[in-house]
């Protein structure tokens, strides 16, 4: 090998060398890249989450159930005991599209079928999202037997945080039933009792046998007929009121 | 791969666009899963200190698709940056949607899974690309 050769051959293993270097410190820097990105992805997450948890809902009002406020309502059901027409409405007190039914299309129910005694309108208080919807569905038995139910239902909504957050505490439900006219201690005390039980299995009974599987859930029955389903989520019942 | 993480995030933020839009429309997104769009739409979890997570969402495609437009050291890692933080945020929603509202959103989950996607395809292009060719002074 003449010596020019061997110059070339001692370049060439340098160059190598140095690319190999220049690939390792590459594939370090790229490396620590991610980790820091998987670091300021796990802060966002944490962030995130502190932010969620942290949105607290309204307290409780007075003025909450205005919109049944003077409706007589006798064992759940509300408006005149003897109109033609049954609409029933299935529940979850933790579910944000019952609280914006509650917003949307009960006032025009209530306002013009309910009042008119054209419409009476019960709930069935399902608990299928979580502990937090079971404890508060007992205490709304609690409010049906003072007759002060859909008063009880729509302080709630007004009131609803996120869900089985934890924020359906006694104290939270004691709140909502003093700002909906209920005695809070009688209708916590009742929520302890054998009879809540009963309510909630009776109300998880009636949406099984009409198969209704999400919340709202509105059905219409006339008279002696059958139930029927008439709506789910956000609806307007008008056209089959009407029919 | 640039390509298909471009073509990824595009149908990302059709999705996060789409679901914007429903959001300061008022409406419930369409769904396949009974009402499960809209609990999650309506729910507490569906803003972030008063912002849309769709919107942010729309932004954080956005940014993925300004950071694919160049094909540098620096634009590869910025995309791997992004997509792995909108990936953790949408497995942190995902979490959500399953074990606290009991709901799923198809829509949320469509965008995961581009989020997944591109996490996969920007991260994958940083650690293939070849190294910085150092053109050396004779």
């Amino acid at each position: 090998m003449t010596k020019r050769e061997l110059r070339e051959q001692r370049r060439a293993h340098r160059l190598a060398a140095e690319q190999a270097a220049v690939a390792a410190d590459t594939r370090r820097r790229r490396l620590w890249r991610l980790g820091i990105a998987a670091g300021v992805a796990a802060i966002l997450v944490a962030t995130a989450a502190a932010v969620s948890s942290s949105n607290d809902a309204p307290p409780p009002t007075a003025d909450a159930a205005s919109i049944v406020a003077g409706i007589p309502e006798s064992n759940g059901v509300l408006g005149d005991p003897d109109a033609p027409v049954t609409v029933t409405e299935y529940v979850d007190l933790q579910c944000p599209i019952c609280a914006e039914a509650a917003r949307q299309t009960l006032p025009a129910l209530i306002n013009d079928y309910v009042k008119t005694g054209k419409v009476k309108l019960q709930a069935r208080t399902l608990s299928f999202l979580g502990p937090d919807s079971v404890r508060a569905a007992k205490v709304a038995a609690g409010a049906q037997e003072q007759g002060r139910l859909w008063a009880f239902l729509e302080t709630f909504y007004t009131s609803q945080g996120t869900e089985n957050s934890g924020y359906v505490t006694d104290d939270f439900l004691r709140d909502v039933a003093k700002a909906a006219g209920v005695d809070a201690d009688k209708a916590l005390a009742f929520a302890d009792t054998p009879q809540a039980q009963e309510a909630l299995d009776r109300a998880n009974g009636d949406a099984a046998s009409i198969k209704a599987d999400s919340t709202p859930t509105f059905t219409i029955k006339r008279g002696d007929g059958p139930e029927t389903i008439a709506g789910v989520g956000v609806t307007d019942l008008s056209a089959e009121l009407d029919r | 791969m640039r390509r298909s993480a471009v073509a990824v995030a595009v149908v990302g933020l059709g999705i996060a666009t789409y679901l914007t839009i429903v959001h300061y429309a008022g409406g419930e997104p369409v769904c396949a899963v009974a009402h499960g769009c809209a609990t999650v739409q309506k729910s507490d979890y569906a803003q972030l200190a008063g912002v849309p997570v769709a919107l942010l969402g729309v932004f954080g495609y956005l940014a993925i698709l300004a950071s694919l437009i160049r094909d540098t050291e620096t634009t590869r890692s910025a995309a791997a940056f992004l997509s792995i933080g909108g990936l953790a945020f949408s497995g942190w929603l995902t979490y959500v949607e399953v074990f606290e509202l009991d709901a799923i959103c198809i829509w949320c989950v469509g965008s995961a899974i581009c989020m997944a996607l591109l996490a996969v395809l920007s991260t994958a292009r940083m650690l293939r690309s070849p190294p910085p060719v150092r053109v050396r002074a004779r």
